[in-house]
């Protein structure tokens, strides 16, 4: 298949994900039991006639379908509603929110793809049996440990028992704790990968022509590496949600995770609509383009 | 898990023991099972009752690990804990394997156009992280011990889609599959008298690695105050109820945090072992690889 077909498949597939993320939340939104006029009515006295005025100018009385495309459509235009709770612009919420989650869970993904880039370098170079230890403690660490278990022990040892304060709202621990945890994913297969290629015949080569250490790990070696890091990096993201999601509301940090879960107690379902959509959606576009990427790095990569 | 080690020494050849630390973990894994069948009985008090004369106190005699924020007896609540959080991860892992086992094999049996449709749309379904598409579904199922078992189910059940179409794949390009439908045997015959069997294997290992990410997304559930309902403690709840009282009684989320990672860790090893025991299609990063965990 030659490439231009490959990406527009690609992106077609995307699309169709995002289409299906977006009927899937809409209808399990949809599933539960009162709509968001019967949240108000508990919270204030509304007559039933009431009630109909409003389930008319949210347009809950028209079908599912119409309500699905209303909404898409005006999401598109970056329009996501009202907040049933707060009465204010969803997407002004969101704007809100989504700075803090990216720093969040852009420094988490830098910290772990440095860690894990590290050590699988060090041990695949140097062929260190103490590197290669903790390259099993580190992706040990990961499967055994929950990330909010360990934040929670973080917060007991650092700010309760040492008392190096301030743990609320720092970004410091929950970073190192996000960025170990996914550090510890992918370690042992780009470890594996990188000493494979250590023993290729360039790299075999390019030490025996004397070059620089250095040059040699970051010319030849990284290079062959990149693909898989490109994958494995998509794994990371994926598994950065569960992890910035339970971080942000242990550390009190004001983003995407807060939101939601704010949204989910409130009852407050254009918010937890829109918070998972964007979320979902966000994913579903950087798993394309890594996916893309990889094609143009890797022209063996076709399907 | 006796059918697993059955399978595990026809398919490994080298038979080798278990490492000590796989041992210890099944060790504490079967001494959490007992745990779990016994807790009311051998609980100290009802895991519900409020002292309100002794909040948050530090363990002592009458209360081995203390109290929490209303005064409920930590230790019972643990003991209690131990039966709703095994029942949910469990049935979760089993729901799991059963629905993404279940309709990937058949869907794959039936031919190319439902393989198609229905994996296109396990792949639609997976762009959503597991926990996410559970956090959804708990959302609008409601709170609850089922509640959230079927929606841990449904969130894992694709990883089970994968592994059954890698393993029937490679089954049914097996001579014995072959010979079988050469003699007229129709494919729901071939799947379930031939290939079934040999699936078995790979399946059970998958759900050995699954069980332990939904006990943990189970925790995480709880700890979000998503999971079952206030009368039926779960590990992850009982971190969530004490995590605000964390500097004046850190006992009370210690012992749930501490029980957490004890069972998950344990199970992630008894897990992986398996894997390496079970697969034949360890060295092939599939849809077992390396997966990011809640």
């Amino acid at each position: 298949m030659n490439t231009l077909a490959g990406l527009a498949l690609r992106l077609g597939k995307m699309l169709l994900q995002a289409a299906a993320i977006v009927v899937l939340v809409f209808l399990l939104a949809r599933v539960v039991p009162g709509d968001t006029v019967d949240v108000l009515a508990t919270q204030g006295d509304l007559t039933d006639a009431q009630q109909q005025v409003m389930r008319h100018e949210l347009g809950l009385d028209r079908s599912i379908g119409a309500q699905l495309l209303a909404w898409s459509s005006a999401a598109l235009a970056g329009d996501f509603g009202e907040s049933i709770r707060f009465r204010r612009p969803v997407a002004g919420m969101l704007a809100t929110a989504l700075p803090t989650t990216l720093r969040f869970a852009g420094m988490s993904f830098v910290v772990g793809l440095v860690i894990a880039f590290g050590l699988a370098v060090m041990a695949a170079t140097s062929g260190s049996r103490r590197t290669t230890a903790l390259i099993d403690a580190v992706n040990i660490w990961s499967i055994a440990f929950p990330t909010f278990c360990v934040g929670v022990l973080g917060i007991l040892v650092f700010s309760v028992w040492l008392g190096w304060l301030p743990v609320l709202g720092s970004m410091v621990l929950p970073v190192l704790i996000v960025g170990i945890d996914s550090a510890g994913q992918i370690v042992k297969p780009l470890y594996e990968e990188l000493r494979e290629a250590t023993a290729a015949a360039h790299v075999r080569t390019a030490r025996a022509k004397g070059l620089h250490p250095l040059r040699v790990v970051v010319v030849h070696l990284l290079p062959t590496a990149l693909p898989i890091a490109l994958t494995l990096s998509g794994l990371v993201l994926a598994g950065l949600v569960a992890g910035t999601l339970t971080m942000e509301v242990l550390f009190g940090l004001p983003g995407m995770g807060s939101l939601l879960l704010n949204a989910i107690h409130g009852r407050d379902y254009p918010v937890i609509q829109a918070t998972i959509v964007v979320i979902a959606v966000a994913l579903v576009v950087i798993n394309a383009l890594t996916d893309i990427l990889h094609r143009l790095i890797d022209p063996r990569v076709t399907a | 898990m006796s059918l697993a080690l059955t399978s595990a020494t026809r398919l490994d050849r080298r038979s080798d023991r278990p490492p000590v630390t796989v041992v210890v973990a099944g060790l504490l894994v079967a001494a959490i099972v007992v745990v779990a069948a016994v807790a009311p009985a051998i609980a100290p008090y009802d895991p519900l009752d409020q002292d309100l004369l002794a909040l948050n106190q530090a363990p002592s005699a009458a209360h081995w690990l203390g109290t929490d924020h209303i005064g409920r007896d930590v230790l019972s609540r643990l003991l209690v804990g131990t039966r709703t959080t095994l029942l949910i991860g469990v049935g979760g892992a089993a729901i799991a394997s059963l629905i993404g086992g279940g309709i990937g094999l058949v869907a794959l049996a039936l031919g190319r156009v439902a393989d198609t449709l229905v994996f296109g749309a396990v792949d639609l379904v997976r762009a959503l992280p597991p926990i996410l598409l559970a956090l959804l579904l708990v959302v609008a199922l409601g709170a609850g011990v089922g509640s959230v078992a079927i929606a841990l189910g449904l969130s894992f059940a694709p990883f089970f889609a994968y592994v059954a179409r890698a393993a029937y794949r490679r089954e049914m390009a097996q001579d014995y599959v072959v010979a079988a439908r050469t003699f007229g045997g129709g494919p729901l015959h071939v799947l379930g008298l031939h290939v079934l069997p040999n699936l078995a294997g790979a399946l059970i290992t998958q759900a050995a690695i699954v069980l332990p990410r939904c006990i943990v997304t189970e925790s995480v559930l709880s700890f979000l105050g998503l999971g079952s309902s206030p009368d039926a403690p779960t590990w992850g709840r009982m971190v969530a109820d004490s995590s605000r009282y964390i500097e004046i009684a850190p006992h009370a989320i210690l012992a749930p945090v501490i029980a957490i990672v004890v069972l998950t860790a344990s199970l992630s090893l008894i897990g992986d072992d398996l894997r390496h025991r079970l697969d034949p299609l360890r060295h092939a990063r599939g849809a077992a690889g390396p997966e990011p965990q809640p």
